[in-house]
C-alpha cells in the first residue's frame, strides 16, 4: 500500500473515532447516570481555603441504574433544602462532617440519616428545636473536613459536631493531604502545575475522558497489585507506610476541629462508619480472595480498629457503628449493591443508631 | 488468571513474543510450559491431575494402537474411562451424591453421616476430561493415528487457551497442527486480533455487564416481580453467551495469533427457530461431542421413536450434570431433552414453515423456550426455580425503578452485540465484519474499542463456564 492510500485509511479512523466520541459524549452527557456527568459535577466549585467544597445554591437531578435524587445545595454551600441562619432562641443545631458517606447524593435528603436523627431528637425533646445539618462533602477526608469546618461550618453555631470517619479510606485520604493541614490548601503556581491543572480541567470537561482517568486509575491500581490498592490498605495485616501516617494526621485534624469547636462552646463526638464489606460477607469474601491472590492479607476490621486506637487519646464520645450494622437482619440490604453508600434502610439504622448515641452523651453544661 | 486480567495479558505477550522467536520444537515446549504455568497460576497442586490424566491417556491410547486383540482392546479402553471418569466423578460430584444419599436416608428414616468431604473442584477439569477421553475413543475406533509424542499429546490436552472453558477440541483436529511446522499468515493475524477484540467487547461489555442486573433479581434477598423475572432472564441469556462465545472467540483469536486454527464453538445460536437447531449452534463442541460419544454409541436415532427419545433424554440430562452437581442442572438437562424430544414429534408431524415471518415468529418463540431454560440453569435452588416460575405468570409486573435498573441498562448493553450479530448472523460468519467496507468496518472498530475502555470490566471477572 502506498503512502497516501495509509494516510488515507488512517485520517479516515482518527475521524471516525473522534465522531463516535463526539456521540458518546452526547449520549453521557444525556443519559447523565454518573458522578462524572455535567450535572453531578455542577455541584462542586473550587474554593482557595478548602479546595473544592459544594457550590451554593446548585441543584440538580441524579439518577443511576440504583437510585433517582433530587439534589440541593443551599445558600451556605451544604446539603439542605433551607438557608442557614442565625441560630434562633432555643434552637440546638448539629453539624455532620464527614465525606460522600455523610452527604448521600443516593438518597433524598429526607432519607438521609442525619434527617432521621434530627426527627428522632425532635420527638424526644419537643420544647427545643433541633436542627440537624449535613456537611459531608463527597471527596473530604479528614484534613478537608478541618477546613471546612473552619472557614464554613463554625458559622453555623453548632452545639455538637458530628464528625463521621470513613474507616475504609480516611487514613490514606489524611496522608495524602498532611500537608494542607498547617498551610491550608496549596494554589497553583508554577507553570508544571497550571499546565497539569489545565489538562485536569479538560478531562473534568469530557464525560468521555472522565471514564477513561477512572479506568486508568483502576488499570494502574491493578497493576500496582492489591497491597496498593488503597481504600483495602487500612485493612492489610501490614498497612503500609502512609496508612500509618495517615491515622496520625486523622488524630490532628479531628483534635483541631474539637479544639476549636470547644473554644466556640461546641461539643464534638465521632464516629466510625465501616466499609461494606465489613457487614456484607460476600463482598468481603471476594475482596480478601483478590487480596490472598497477590500474596496480602486482609484483616475485616482492622481499620476500624487502628482508628479507634489511633483517635482515642482525643478523649473524644466515639460511637462505632459497626457492631450496630452487624446485629441487623440481612446485612447486604444496608448498602447499596453498585456502590459503597448506605440505602434508605442503612439511613434508617445509623439514624437511630446515632439518636441513641446522642441522647446518651452527657448533658450539656451549659 | 483469566483472558481478561492483566496477569494473562502479560503472560501471553511475553509468551508470544519468545513463541514468534522460535522454531517448530522448542515453540512446542514453550507452549507446553506456558500452559501449565497458566493452570498452576489457579492452583499449582492439580497440576497433577491434568499430567497424570496425560500420561495415562498417552499410554493407553499407545497399548490400543498396538493390540489387535479386540478384548484387550476394550479392556484398555475401559481402563482409561474408568480413570478419567473416576477421577472428574470424585472430584465434581462427590460431595453432591454423599449429601443427596444422606437427605433420601433422612428421608427414609435412617440416619447416615454424610461423608462430604469438602472436594475443590479443579478448573477445567471437565473440558480437557472430555478431550482426553474422546482422544482415547477415537484411537481405539482407529479414526486417528496415535500423538506422534509425548509432548504433543500434553501440548494437545493442555493448550491454554482451550484449557479452562473449552472448545472441547478433537485430537484430529489439533494434534496434526501441533506435530507440523506452523505458518502464520498475515490474514490470520488480522483474524485473531478481530476476534480477540470481539471477545473482549463480548465478555467485558456485555456479560460482566449483565451480570449485575441478573444477581440483582437472583440475589438472595430478591423479591422480584415477574417482568423483572423475565428481564434477567434475557439478561442471563446474553451474559451467558457473551461470557462463553467471548471467551471461546478470544481462544480461537489467540490461537490464530500463533498460527493455529481451533473449532468454532458458537454460531448465532438465539438466531435458530429449533431445538435442534440450537445444539448445533450452542457450544458446538460440546454438543457434537454428546452426539458422538453419547448419543450414537446410546442407538441414537436408529432404534424405534421411542428408543431415540429415550437416547435424547439421557444424553441432555447426562449433558446437564456436566455443566455441575446440582439438581438445577440436572433438571435443565431434562428440560433439554423433552424439548427436543417434543420438537421431535412437531417436526414429524408438522408442516414445513414457508413465510419469513413464520420464521421470525418461531426464532423468537425458540427464544423463549431457551430463556425458560436458562431460568433453570441459573436458579440457585429448586425452589427459586419454582418461585420464580410462578412469578413469571403473577403480578406484580415490573417492580418500582426496575425500569431504570433492569430495562433500560439491558436494553443498552444488547443492542450494540445485537447490530453486529445480526450481520454476522445473516452472513453466518463471525469474520464477516471484516469484509464491510472500510468505513463502516473501521466504525465498528471504534465502537468496540470505545464500549471497553469506557464501559468494560476490568477487574478480571471469572468466566461463568470456568465452574464447569
Amino acid at each position: 500500500m502506498t503512502f497516501a492510500g495509509w494516510s488515507t485509511r488512517w485520517g479516515l479512523l482518527v475521524l471516525i473515532l473522534a465522531a463516535e466520541f463526539a456521540v458518546l459524549e452526547a449520549g453521557l452527557r444525556w443519559h447523565g447516570g454518573s458522578e462524572a456527568s455535567p450535572g453531578f459535577q455542577s455541584l462542586f466549585m473550587q474554593d482557595a481555603r478548602v479546595g473544592h467544597r459544594l457550590r451554593p445554591d446548585a441543584a440538580t437531578r441524579y439518577s443511576t441504574v440504583e437510585f433517582s435524587t433530587d439534589l440541593a445545595i443551599n445558600a451556605q454551600g451544604v446539603r439542605d433544602d433551607a438557608p442557614i441562619g442565625p441560630k434562633a432562641p432555643g434552637e440546638k443545631r448539629i453539624v455532620v462532617l464527614g465525606d460522600s458517606l455523610v452527604m448521600s447524593v443516593q438518597v433524598g435528603l429526607q432519607d438521609t440519616f442525619g434527617k432521621h436523627l434530627e426527627r428522632i431528637l425532635q420527638a424526644d425533646d419537643p420544647p427545643v428545636h433541633w436542627r440537624v445539618i449535613n456537611a459531608g462533602v463527597q471527596g473530604y477526608g479528614p484534613v478537608d473536613e478541618l477546613l471546612f469546618y473552619r472557614h464554613v461550618v463554625q458559622s453555623f453555631e453548632p452545639d455538637l459536631i458530628i464528625i463521621v470517619v470513613f474507616v475504609g479510606n480516611d487514613a490514606v485520604e489524611a496522608h495524602d493531604k498532611a500537608t494542607w493541614l498547617d498551610a491550608g490548601a496549596p494554589v497553583a503556581n508554577d507553570v508544571a502545575e497550571v499546565a497539569s491543572t489545565h489538562f485536569r480541567r479538560i478531562v473534568r470537561a469530557s464525560m468521555v475522558l472522565q471514564n477513561v482517568r477512572l479506568r486508568w486509575d483502576l488499570l494502574k491500581a491493578r497493576f500496582q497489585g492489591p497491597g496498593t490498592e488503597r481504600p483495602l490498605t487500612s485493612y492489610l495485616a501490614d498497612p503500609p507506610e502512609d496508612v500509618i501516617d495517615g491515622f496520625e494526621v486523622s488524630r490532628r485534624a479531628y483534635g483541631r476541629i474539637a479544639d476549636e469547636a470547644a473554644a466556640r462552646q461546641a461539643r464534638t463526638a465521632l464516629v466510625l462508619m465501616p466499609a461494606r464489606f465489613q457487614t456484607d460477607d460476600a463482598d468481603y469474601g471476594r475482596l480478601r480472595d483478590i487480596v490472598a491472590s497477590a500474596g496480602g492479607s486482609l484483616i475485616r476490621d482492622a481499620a476500624t480498629d487502628r482508628f479507634r486506637t489511633a483517635l482515642a487519646p482525643l478523649r473524644l464520645p466515639i460511637l462505632d457503628l459497626l457492631p450496630v450494622l452487624r446485629a441487623e437482619p440481612n446485612r447486604v440490604e444496608l448498602f447499596f449493591q453498585r456502590n459503597v453508600h448506605l440505602t434508605p434502610r442503612g439511613h434508617r439504622v445509623v439514624g437511630q443508631a446515632l439518636a441513641d448515641f446522642v441522647l446518651a452523651l452527657p448533658r450539656d453544661p451549659r | 488468571m483469566v483472558f481478561t486480567s492483566l496477569h494473562f495479558v502479560a503472560f501471553f505477550v511475553v509468551v508470544y513474543a519468545a513463541y514468534r522467536a522460535l522454531p517448530h520444537r522448542s515453540q512446542n515446549w514453550l507452549l507446553l510450559a506456558a500452559s501449565y504455568y497458566f493452570y498452576a497460576a489457579w492452583d499449582w497442586r492439580f497440576l497433577s491431575l491434568l499430567v497424570g490424566s496425560t500420561l495415562v491417556d498417552f499410554a493407553v491410547a499407545r497399548t490400543i494402537a498396538r493390540t489387535d486383540d479386540p478384548r484387550r482392546r476394550k479392556h484398555l479402553l475401559w481402563l482409561s474411562l474408568a480413570f478419567n471418569f473416576g477421577m472428574l466423578g470424585f472430584f465434581k460430584y462427590f460431595d453432591f451424591f454423599a449429601a443427596n444419599l444422606a437427605a433420601l436416608g433422612e428421608a427414609i428414616g435412617w440416619h447416615l453421616d454424610p461423608i462430604t468431604l469438602h472436594v475443590i473442584l479443579p478448573i477445567g477439569i471437565s473440558f480437557y476430561t472430555f478431550m482426553s477421553v474422546s482422544y482415547v475413543i477415537d484411537v481405539y475406533r482407529r479414526e486417528i493415528p496415535t500423538a506422534p509424542s509425548l509432548l504433543d499429546f500434553a501440548l494437545f490436552v493442555a493448550y491454554f487457551p482451550h484449557l479452562v472453558a473449552g472448545p472441547i477440541l478433537r485430537a484430529s483436529l489439533l494434534l496434526p497442527q501441533i506435530s507440523q511446522p506452523r505458518r502464520i499468515s498475515t490474514r490470520q493475524i488480522a483474524e485473531g486480533l478481530w476476534l480477540l477484540g470481539w471477545g473482549a467487547f463480548q465478555k467485558m461489555f456485555v456479560a460482566d455487564n449483565l451480570a449485575g442486573i441478573v444477581n440483582s433479581v437472583f440475589g438472595a434477598s430478591a423479591t422480584p416481580g415477574g417482568g423483572d423475572i423475565l428481564v434477567a432472564v434475557y439478561a442471563f441469556a446474553f451474559q451467558i453467551y457473551g461470557d462463553f462465545a467471548g471467551y471461546s472467540n478470544m481462544a480461537r483469536g489467540m490461537s490464530k495469533l500463533m498460527g493455529i486454527e481451533l473449532n468454532v464453538n458458537f454460531r448465532f445460536p438465539y438466531f435458530v427457530t429449533s431445538p435442534q437447531a440450537f445444539w448445533r449452534h450452542w457450544h458446538i463442541s460440546l454438543s457434537t461431542w454428546l452426539r458422538d460419544y453419547l448419543y450414537i454409541p446410546l442407538g441414537g436415532n436408529r432404534g424405534s421413536s421411542l428408543a431415540t427419545k429415550r437416547n435424547l433424554l439421557i444424553t441432555m440430562v447426562l449433558g446437564g450434570l456436566w455443566h455441575g452437581a446440582a439438581w438445577t442442572f440436572v433438571l435443565w438437562g431434562v428440560y433439554q431433552g423433552v424439548v427436543l424430544a417434543v420438537a421431535r414429534i412437531i417436526a414429524d408431524r408438522g408442516r414445513k414453515l414457508a413465510g419469513a415471518w413464520q420464521h421470525v415468529a418461531l426464532g423468537i418463540a425458540m427464544f423463549h423456550v431457551t430463556c425458560y431454560g436458562w431460568l433453570i440453569f441459573r436458579a440457585q435452588t429448586v425452589g427459586q426455580l419454582a418461585d420464580f416460575t410462578g412469578r413469571l405468570f403473577a403480578g406484580p409486573w415490573l417492580t418500582a425503578g426496575a425500569w431504570n435498573s433492569l430495562v433500560l441498562p439491558l436494553l443498552l448493553t444488547v443492542s450494540p452485540l445485537l447490530v453486529v450479530h445480526t450481520y454476522q448472523a445473516v452472513h453466518d460468519d463471525e469474520l464477516a465484519v471484516m469484509r464491510l467496507p472500510l468505513p463502516l468496518r473501521y466504525a465498528i472498530y471504534g465502537a468496540v474499542f470505545y464500549l471497553i475502555v469506557l464501559f468494560g470490566n476490568f477487574e478480571g471477572a471469572e468466566f461463568i463456564y470456568f465452574q464447569f
